[in-house]
């Protein structure tokens, strides 16, 4: 355990000194907002609701993006050498990328809180009112499963690169069909049929029923769906992590 | 002395290629064992399975007559590895690299901190512990990727190829540090395929090819065993009144050969015949300048072996 801990508290720490990754996790996803609801300002009643779409939308993709930090933390180039030492150390495999899973998800979930602490201040955007707390509560196993996806692609793939690549293209094609950037619910036939299977669609409509109807009946199965999958993606890790991935 | 570690009928293959065909050897406690071979000679494969880092296809490691595999958290506690590449990281300080390190093997509080000083008095880092790895000349980094291997004192330390890319003084240095760990009762198993580095550290060589151990023993006697031949260079003033023929009449000279003002002989070795070469030059008035003979070499000897030069 207390080698568990002293990984962890590495990893984190080389997180928050990543100003790329720093940068990725709070400004990217501002900007996304601030750029994204002044373009669109005006289809909007109010323009306000514009910035409170992005900022949600972009929110649950940044979440998801999540799974980038996991992999730099686990298989980036700079990291893997010293890691290599972990490898070799008596401390066993499970929490050598389980670290890396908690650390990133922890990094990642301080981030978006502060993301969302900054655009309710600053614009004054309704992350939920009184029931932001379920907002809070869903995002921390989403953030999870993202960064256990993360990792669960690097030991598939063996190098940063390749998992990166992957998965940031599956989650901007699962985004864009689940309505991050424009809604397809209005288009009907197969588009609005694409969007409903992406699961970034289930979780915007859950954040959005919590947000806008005070609707916490979605909160249960997503929490409980990404609690399965996260525990689905760690187990995965566990049987597919082998410490000579790291020699090459 | 003690045995530490037995590798009874190691093999690995990656895919179709054999990277180590069946290879037993032992590691004796408090020796310097170098693995010498070119690159692809499988000397890191069998160092990445010893530190258990890599899964074997067949045979056993045996850690003081025990398998490995059933006490390995016990087994990987005695163990300090060097890796061929840098590992640390460069963004924190030469200190918090080896504490970080060392409190992976168990240790914390006074007995880290007095284990981290240790370590890089060492390595003679104590000056530069709040340093940032990144501004470290290469030869400081390479002592301190050594200085948190060894911090934890372990009973064995596995280096493979830990000069590489530095400059002749800092290796000098490590090589040096290498023999003070022997000297604190460490076992050292050393990966390289500098030839000169092995000459200076050894206690034992094994040399391998192609994935097999293709020689081993003390540099003394791999040399004695493989070269049977001693060469002479010998400078004279004037060559014109000799000829390469006259020196065949010496007992044992195989070879001789004039070129401007030096002689190159080659005799068998274990025949005492040079005082007969020089009365021979003797005889025939010429003054000699300069006698040089050829010490034996493990680049020899593994040219013998495998009819290829190490760095081929």
């Amino acid at each position: 355990m207390r080698g568990f801990i002293e990984i962890f508290k590495m990893d984190f720490k080389n997180l928050i000194r990543n100003p790329v990754l720093v940068g990725y996790n709070t400004v990217f996803s501002i900007l996304l907002t601030l750029i994204m609801g002044f373009l669109t300002s005006g289809a909007y009643a109010n323009p306000t609701d514009a910035y409170n779409y992005y900022a949600v939308s972009f929110l649950i993709y940044c979440m998801l993006s999540g799974a980038m930090t996991s992999t730099n933390c686990f298989m980036e180039r700079d990291i893997k050498k010293p890691n290599l030492r972990i490898i070799h150390s008596p401390v066993g495999s499970f929490p050598i990328y389980f670290s890396k899973i908690v650390s990133s998800f922890l990094f990642d979930y301080i981030c978006h809180l502060l993301v969302i602490l900054i655009l309710t201040l600053s614009l004054y955007l309704n992350f939920g009112g009184a029931n932001i707390g379920y907002i809070i509560l869903l995002m921390a196993p989403i953030e999870f499963a993202a960064s256990a996806l993360g990792v669960f692609f690097c030991c598939i793939f063996k190098t940063e690169e390749a998992a990166s690549t992957l998965l940031s293209n599956a989650i901007s094609i699962l985004a864009f069909l689940g309505g991050t950037f424009f809604s397809f619910d209005g288009m009907g036939g197969v588009l609005a049929f694409a969007s409903r299977l992406s699961p970034v669609k289930w979780m915007n409509d859950t954040f959005f029923s919590i947000i806008y109807d005070a609707d916490i009946s979605l909160v249960l199965p997503l929490f409980a769906g990404s609690v399965v999958v996260s525990a689905v993606l760690v187990f995965g890790c566990s049987k597919l992590f082998k410490t000579e991935d790291y020699l090459c | 002395m003690e045995n530490i570690l037995t590798v009874r009928n190691l093999s690995k293959s990656f895919k179709e290629n054999k990277v180590l065909k069946s290879i037993d050897f032992e590691v004796n406690q408090g020796e310097i064992l170098c693995f010498l071979g070119p690159n692809g000679a499988g000397k890191s494969t069998t160092i990445n399975i010893l530190t258990a880092a890599l899964q074997s296809d067949g045979g056993e490691v045996l850690y003081k007559g025990e398998k490995i595999g059933g006490r390995l958290h016990g087994y990987k506690k005695q163990l300090g590895v060097v890796p061929q590449d840098i590992a640390l990281y460069e963004e924190l300080s030469a200190e918090r690299n080896v504490r970080f390190f060392t409190s992976l093997y168990g240790l914390h509080g006074k007995e880290l901190d007095a284990a981290v000083d240790k370590a890089l008095e060492f390595a003679e880092l104590a000056d530069k512990r709040h340093d940032k790895v990144k501004t470290f000349s290469g030869g400081m980094k390479r002592r301190l990727n050594i200085a948190c291997a060894i911090a934890h004192s372990p009973d064995i330390v596995i280096m493979d190829e830990p000069t590489v890319g530095i400059d002749p003084q800092s290796r000098n240095h490590i090589l040096d540090s290498i023999k003070r760990l022997r000297e604190n009762g460490m076992t050292i198993l050393y990966t390289t395929h500098y030839m000169e580095e092995v000459e200076a550290i050894s206690t034992r060589i094994i040399i391998m090819d192609h994935g097999s151990i293709i020689a081993e023993g003390t540099n003394e006697s791999l040399k004695e065993e493989f070269q049977n031949e001693k060469r002479y260079f010998i400078e004279v003033e004037d060559t014109m009144s000799l000829n390469a023929n006259d020196f065949y009449s010496v007992e044992g000279v195989k070879n001789a050969a004039i070129k401007d003002k030096q002689i190159q002989i080659i005799s068998l070795k274990g025949i005492e015949n040079l005082d007969r070469i020089i009365a021979l030059l003797s005889d025939k008035d010429i003054k000699i300048r300069n006698i040089s003979s050829e010490t034996a070499s493990l680049e020899t000897v593994f040219l013998k072996l495998t009819g290829r030069k190490l760095r081929d």
